[in-house]
């Protein structure tokens, strides 16, 4: 009889993908495998004698070169080689070398092609491997006795998640312009819905709210004859079908709005989307919690709703699959106690003295904040005010970034916060502070352009906003400019050394730890930054911004692709390790190669060799200009 | 005659260069000690062409279905459940008659096993004729005294003899496991001492003599 294999099938437990077998077709292929010992004495003939086939290390170490001479790849034990040819059905041409005797698993490529015909999992993982994208591979299993937490299942999909056309279940209710206040009413108490849509052909004008009807109708003691068009709100906030509910309840957050039309991908109305079916569709935890925050009457009960946010991010986190809604939410939720604060400061100190826009910056500009992201803020502020307008918005920055610390958003080191005069300026006094940064670029400046630059109106006049950011975005397309933040991107070392292998970032006793943010999320967001700062994009979020360069011809699609994979599964490595580590005082933003299980541990490889590519490919089209 | 033909068609066997033979590595689980007293429990083998170790080939019998264990399972960690499954032991012995002829015997510590398997044939009228018997742990044992080492306590166990050679930990201590341990172990030693050169077998028992 054949024996267990235990021990190679303990092995192949921790060995993606083959975690992803059943234990039948596990038990199976272990009995299948050859083991060579290999050697300096025997490793020429090695290709000769046993290709094409899988290979797997067990132990040693060996090195991988091209026919040219080249270095592929250092192998160690988990690593996997030899399936490219196996694929393509080309001979094998690489050769090996051996830098410290050991085992390797040998599977022929009959016995891989019959595993490949068995599970859809194992064929997906090596053409994903293949074509180098297997950053969308996500962790299948928790690693026995392993300190990473893994990716929850695909089944546990949060519903925030899900794409607002499957939420909207009834049609639009529409009305004409012409309809009546009555009709409106009627309409309503028919169809059991508090608003309408006023619709002509085809075109979304406006909604009716029940709240409408109180405060536009029945208080102002209108005339219920009078034509809907008059008491609706005009050209509202309206969401597309693709998108996620998420953005939808972010989106009612910031507007303060309860209803929002949905409109099709031509742009016609769908549906209604309200609070309530956002309630309903999640038992609502984020809903609850922003509405909390907006409920608060006072100062003290905001900041003992926020003492909620983290337990609560906790449990979030946990839940969704798709690591960059913590991020949205986060700032989601900063941004709503901001508006907060900024109306408890107005409520003491009267309503702002002239327009002005309240700024987010870096992170929480990008949304990808994290709980221990601190504050960038800023103030926009209109032009010729007087030393008692000047001292209004002096006291709103002051009490604003007090509060979002007493709310758990640490003050900036850097003292990048509206309560710092040099971040409250004019449209001009901004513009000149970019002037300075854009022509004479010394390492500092170009630090504060990396935060600068990811900005988003939190509060405040649109149109100022729209003014300011469409006047930087010309400055940002100043090659000069673009050359001197390319050589600083590529001065920054990617941690992989000699032999694709991981380079620890940090000193002393860290020093085989690698920050994940600063050698490989910060570089993804700059390398981004730098090609939409070129096309002039005033867009912060950075996918959003891959989005928006598709059609780019300086970044091209495929590098388009691995950079937002990239940026997605660091933002997921990022989140799993802080949620490990909360609480105690281990770094946040630096892990530990070696912990990580084989799939993470090649994943992390691949997305920092893309970043290396990319950067050099920023280096080639940016950094000789200027 | 006969004798003297099969004497010198092994002298001329043992000639050839070590790589073109076949081995079989093998562990055993007994009951305890003594080859007289003490019964095989089960037998593990797996089958080496060097440099490979085929897992295809690769077998494990247990040999008793009603065995007295005393107070090995300390040991083999074996229990009563594990001797249901037990196979006929004169099946096992056909098929480990079969493998070994023209194979080399590889164990560590390989008279003890080739002791007990000796009179395990004996009792079931089999007879068991490798080419020839490599102990790993005599062969550690001689290279470690031509470098000199002070031979220490435990530094001559499986586990330890394969650390010096950076293989791989294996947890399962099992017939069968501590075969394939005991055969990637004779590769490493076979491939450090005869190197790149395709040196005769005889040269190789001779350093486990």
């Amino acid at each position: 009889m054949q024996p267990e294999f235990g021990d190679i099938i303990r092995f192949l437990l921790d060995c993606p993908p083959f975690d992803q077998l059943d234990g039948e077709q596990r038990q199976w292929i272990a009995g299948q495998i050859k083991a060579a010992y290999v050697n300096e004495h025997n490793v020429e003939r090695f290709f000769k004698d046993y290709s094409p086939a899988l290979y797997i290390v067990r132990s040693g170490g060996f090195d991988l070169f091209t026919p040219e001479g080249q270095l592929i790849e250092r192998l160690e034990s988990h690593d996997l080689f030899g399936f490219p040819s196996l694929l393509s059905g080309r001979d094998v041409v690489n050769r090996l070398e051996v830098i410290e005797d050991g085992i390797i698993y040998i599977i022929a490529g009959a016995d891989f092609d019959k595993l490949r015909q068995q599970s859809r999992a194992f064929e997906r993982y090596f053409i994903r491997a293949h074509e180098q994208r297997l950053l969308t591979e996500t962790q299948h299993q928790r690693r026995p006795g392993g300190a990473t937490p893994t990716t929850t299942s695909p089944s546990y999909a949060d519903s925030l998640q899900l794409p607002i056309a499957e939420v909207v279940k009834r049609a639009a209710v529409c009305l004409p312009s012409t309809a009546t206040i009555q009709q409106a009413a009627q309409t309503m108490r028919e169809e059991k819905i508090s608003s309408v849509m006023i619709v002509d052909e085809g075109r979304l004008l406006g909604i009716v709210t029940d709240r409408d009807l109180r405060n536009r109708v029945v208080a102002q003691g209108l005339d219920y004859g009078i034509h809907v068009n008059a008491i609706m709100t005009q050209a509202p906030t309206t969401v597309g079908s693709h998108q996620r509910l998420l953005d939808a309840l972010t989106l009612m957050t910031q507007e303060n709005v309860h209803h929002i039309p949905v409109l099709d991908a031509n742009d016609q109305p769908l549906g209604m989307l309200t609070n309530t079916d956002l309630m309903r569709q999640q038992k609502s935890e984020p809903v609850m919690l922003i509405s909390a925050l907006n409920k608060a009457a006072d100062l003290a009960s905001l900041v003992s709703e926020a003492s909620h946010i983290p337990d609560y991010m906790h449990s979030f986190a946990l839940r969704v699959n798709d690591a960059g809604a913590v991020g949205r939410l986060l700032a989601s939720l900063t941004d709503t106690m901001t508006r907060k604060l900024i109306d408890f400061y107005e409520q003491e100190h009267g309503v702002a003295p002239a327009s002005y826009v309240w700024l987010a910056f870096g992170s929480q500009g990008r949304e990808d904040q994290t709980l221990s992201s601190d504050q960038d803020n800023g103030l926009l502020l209109a032009n010729d005010l007087n030393e008692q307008q000047l001292q209004w918005f002096a006291g709103l920055g002051d009490y604003v970034c007090e509060g979002l610390a007493a709310c758990g958003v640490p003050k900036c080191p850097g003292n990048i916060m509206a309560s710092n005069p040099d971040c409250r300026h004019t449209r001009e006094g901004w513009l000149e502070r970019f002037t300075t940064w854009t022509e004479s670029p010394t390492p500092k400046a170009l630090m504060y352009c990396q935060i600068f630059f990811d900005s988003r109106n939190v509060r405040g006049n649109k149109r100022l906003y729209q003014s300011y950011r469409e006047a930087v975005a010309k400055l940002g397309r100043s090659e000069f400019f673009l050359g001197n933040l390319a050589r600083l991107q590529s001065n920054v070392q990617v941690p992989l050394g000699l032999f694709n292998r991981f380079r620890g970032t940090e000193s002393g006793k860290d020093s085989d730890l690698i920050d994940i943010k600063r050698y490989g999320l910060a570089l993804v967001n700059d390398i981004v930054r730098l090609y939409s700062l070129h096309a002039g994009l005033t867009e912060p979020r950075t996918l959003t911004r891959l989005a928006l360069l598709q059609d780019s011809k300086l970044l091209n699609r495929k590098d388009n692709q691995a950079l937002g994979e990239a940026w997605q599964f660091l933002t997921q490595l990022r989140l799993q390790h802080q949620l490990a580590v909360w609480g105690t005082d281990h770094p946040k933003n630096a892990l530990d190669p070696d912990e990580l299980s084989t799939l993470v541990r090649r994943q992390l490889k691949t997305a920092f060799s893309i970043l290396k590519d990319c950067q050099q490919g920023v280096g080639m089209k940016f950094g000789r200009i200027g | 005659m006969l004798g003297l033909r099969r004497w010198w068609q092994r002298r001329q066997l043992l000639q050839r260069g070590w790589r073109g033979q076949r081995y079989v590595a093998l562990d055993l689980e007994t009951s305890g000690l003594d080859p007289k007293t003490d019964q095989v429990l089960a037998i593990g083998w797996v089958v080496i062409e060097p440099p490979l170790l085929d897992y295809q080939q690769a077998q494990y019998f247990v040999v008793q279905k009603r065995p007295d264990l005393k107070q090995s399972p300390v040991v083999h960690g074996m229990v009563t459940r594990d001797f249901a499954a037990a196979e006929d032991p004169l099946q096992a012995l056909q098929a480990l008659t079969e493998v070994l002829q023209g194979a080399v015997l590889v164990a560590h510590h390989v008279q003890f096993d080739w002791q007990f398997l000796l009179q395990f044939a004996k009792q079931h009228q089999v007879k068991l004729q490798p080419l020839a018997k490599f102990d790993t742990l005599t062969f550690e044992a001689q290279r470690l005294k031509q470098q000199q080492h002070h031979i220490a306590r435990g530094s001559l166990t499986l586990t330890a003899c394969r650390q010096r050679f950076q293989l791989p930990e294996y947890t399962a201590h099992h017939a069968y496991s501590d075969a394939v341990a005991c055969g990637e172990l004779f590769l490493a030693q076979a491939y450090q001492y005869a190197g790149r050169t395709n040196v005769p077998l005889a040269e190789l028992l001779a350093r486990c003599k």
